[in-house]
């Protein structure tokens, strides 16, 4: 039965489907001429012609009297202006394309002349942008032409047509486009009519529908130019987010640098300084030898003693913090350690053909001790596995529990600077860190980091 | 017997605080209280009005120099809390900022000076008792620093020695105790030592220190 009923309704809603697309598309058509797009589009044709226009007379002439000057040092500096200025009419573009386009290009890096006249000199003849604004003005003002061309042939077109019968006898002229897309003499075919008059304002009206399309296609090329020459380019961009990462990294070291100064001052400096106290005090009491209170001085020294294996305990967990003295056997070995160091039971899968460089095991090793820390302290898990495997020049670390889920990056992490601090140094090496921990769980979380950073 | 002089202890280090307090009582002062942060230390002060406060730098809530601002915010409420700054390192910086409002009842001492009991627990008698209080770290770094060097170099190494136990608030009858020679010659070194600086003598420990730390700063 099932069977036989399900193909009907697959109908039904395809041809629903179908519906409601070609309804979307004929709104859209009939609606085209008259919405604010359209007209912003236009106005963008012309303002921006004429910005190019403009920009290309200012390039060439200053760009031809630089070459003519080449030989000398002002030669230079005229052609400099010229991409100085060709940069500010990049500049220009892009407030259109923002204001009447809502095209949203990004602005390339500001221009940061180094000091001096050949500071400046320099620099400007280097600017990427400046030239790559020059290259988009040399292939704008042909677009523009181009564009112009097609926009005001269909439209003045479909209005002459349009017109035609309110002129009575009146003959449109075939103009631009329109011997293009129709016959030539399409409009003088037969003798002035009835049907004929009903023809021309056919093609009028379909000219007026199919405008706007035309000037779309024109200013869809120009987004297009825009994205490619006047946005940042891919070299800037990249290294823009090279800077980011190195910035990250300077940072997450120089905190790594201010937790272990504050362990150390907050743990092992406070418990030496007590000790030596205790042994002052004790020293002090033992120097009057007719006084001395052997339970007071005993104390002391048994409370100093303790300090002190305190003391060697805590230095120790922070060395072992700063570079896990596992890791000089392999990774393999420091992540078994880990697994066997766990409270839960905790298997460990390790295939790598290559050995990581040093930074990369070090990163995967306490990327696993937080997250089995984690394990440990919120997941309510009884069982936990680490695998540790290559794919092609990536190490792809995933560390699973059974437990109740619901981790969170922010929650993650036995301290406020544990995992947060580890996001941070592995996307410094191009990296990733993603954790799935549905409610009910089980966590998964994998790290991806390259074999070589 | 004397009154026992009463102290407030402001350390995070709770092992630090504790073995603190035991010592201060062994050796008959009454601590009125033991606090972790500035505002604790605000609130004890206020209630029980110690004689002095040892108080660290570090505190929370930022661990920078909370404890710093919590002394001289006390010392311009209190006239007559000594106040004896602790630290693990010395900053000239803050013994300056410290000494600003005048150096009668304050000190500035590293840690480690503790495990020296006695010469730990004099300290903190001086500043209780209006006195100053410098830990040789930061006159040792003053005179590194100042720019004064040619005016030092005149000074005969004894009087380099004088000079350093007079910054660190020393009375006369200390520093000839220190260097085993009479409390005449001591006056003889510091008179000469402010000819050859060109300061005009003060009578007051405290004072003599500040017109030192000045000139070395300056």
């Amino acid at each position: 039965m099932r069977i036989r009923v399900w193909p009907t309704e697959m109908m039904i809603v395809v041809s629903e489907e179908l519906e409601t697309r070609v309804r979307a598309v004929s709104h859209k058509v009939l609606r085209a001429p008259f919405t604010r797009r359209t007209w912003s589009e236009l106005w963008f044709l012309v303002t921006g012609s004429a910005l190019a226009a403009v920009g290309l007379a200012f390039v060439a002439l200053t760009m031809a009297a630089g070459v003519v000057f080449a030989i000398t040092f002002f030669g230079l500096a005229v052609i400099g202006l010229s991409l100085r200025g060709a940069r500010g009419i990049g500049g220009f573009q892009r407030q259109l394309a923002r204001g009447l386009l809502d095209e949203q290009i990004d602005d390339p890096d500001p221009f940061v002349p180094r000091p001096g006249f050949l500071g400046w000199l320099q620099t400007v003849l280097r600017d990427r942008t400046g030239w790559r604004s020059v290259a988009y003005i040399a292939v704008k003002v042909p677009l523009a032409i181009l564009g112009i061309l097609t926009a005001f042939s269909v439209w003045f077109d479909a209005f002459t047509c349009l017109i035609t019968p309110l002129g009575g006898g009146y003959q449109p002229k075939e103009f631009g486009l329109v011997p293009v897309l129709f016959p030539p003499g399409y409009l003088s075919i037969g003798s002035p009519g009835w049907l004929h008059g009903m023809a021309i304002v056919c093609t009028g009206v379909i000219l007026l529908f199919a405008a706007p399309w035309a000037v779309r296609l024109v200013v869809f090329i120009d987004r297009r130019l825009m994205r490619a020459l006047l946005g940042p380019d891919a070299v800037a961009v990249r290294v823009r987010s090279l800077e980011h990462a190195r910035a990250q990294t300077v940072d997450a070291s120089a905190a790594t640098l201010r937790r272990i100064e504050r362990d150390l001052h907050d743990g092992t400096q406070a418990q030496l300084v007590t000790l030596a106290m205790r042994l002052g005090l004790a020293k002090e009491k033992l120097a009057d030898p007719d006084h001395i209170d052997l339970d007071q001085v005993s104390k002391l020294v048994n409370d100093a003693h303790r300090g002190a294996k305190e003391a060697i305990i805590e230095l120790r967990d922070l060395a072992r913090g700063i570079h896990p003295p596992a890791l000089d056997i392999g990774l393999e070995g420091a992540l078994a350690t880990l697994a066997a160091r766990s409270t839960i039971r905790t298997d460990l899968t390790f295939a790598l053909k290559d050995r990581p460089t040093p930074a990369i095991e070090t990163i995967a090793y306490f990327c696993v001790a937080e997250l089995l820390a984690n394990v440990a302290q919120h997941a309510k898990a009884s069982r936990a596995s680490i695998t540790c495997a290559q794919y092609g020049r990536w190490l792809r670390l995933v560390v699973r529990d059974d437990g109740i889920g619901g981790a969170q990056l922010s929650k993650v992490g036995s301290s406020s600077s544990g995992l947060t601090g580890l996001t941070d140094r592995v996307h410094a090496v191009d990296g990733r860190l993603e954790i799935v921990s549905p409610p009910r769980g089980p966590t998964v979380v994998t790290v991806d980091l390259p074999l070589h950073a | 017997m004397t009154t026992p002089i009463r102290v407030v202890i402001a350390e995070d280090s709770a092992i630090l605080r504790d073995g603190l307090g035991q010592l201060l009582v062994d050796r008959g002062f009454v601590v009125t209280d033991a606090v972790s942060d500035p505002e604790a230390l605000r609130r004890s002060v206020e209630r029980d009005c110690p004689d002095v406060a040892i108080v660290d730098i570090r505190m929370p809530p930022r661990f920078t120099d909370e404890g710093l601002r919590a002394a001289i915010d006390l010392r311009r409420r209190h006239q007559g809390l000594g106040i004896l700054l602790f630290s693990q390192y010395i900053e000239t910086r803050y013994a300056a900022e410290l000494l600003a409002d005048g150096a009668a009842g304050i000190g500035y001492l590293l840690k480690d000076r503790v495990a020296d009991v006695s010469e730990f627990v004099e300290a903190l008698t001086r500043v209780a008792s209006g006195g100053t209080a410098l830990d040789p770290e930061v006159v040792t770094q003053l005179l590194g620093a100042s720019r004064r060097l040619g005016t030092i170099t005149v000074l005969s190494a004894r009087e380099k020695e004088v000079l350093s136990l007079m910054a660190e608030g020393r009375s006369n009858a200390a520093i000839a105790s220190e260097l085993v020679i009479s409390e005449g010659t001591v006056e003889k070194h510091v008179a000469s030592i402010f000819t050859k600086f060109d300061l005009p003598e003060s009578q007051s420990d405290h004072r003599r220190v500040l017109a030192v730390l000045r000139f070395l700063d300056s």
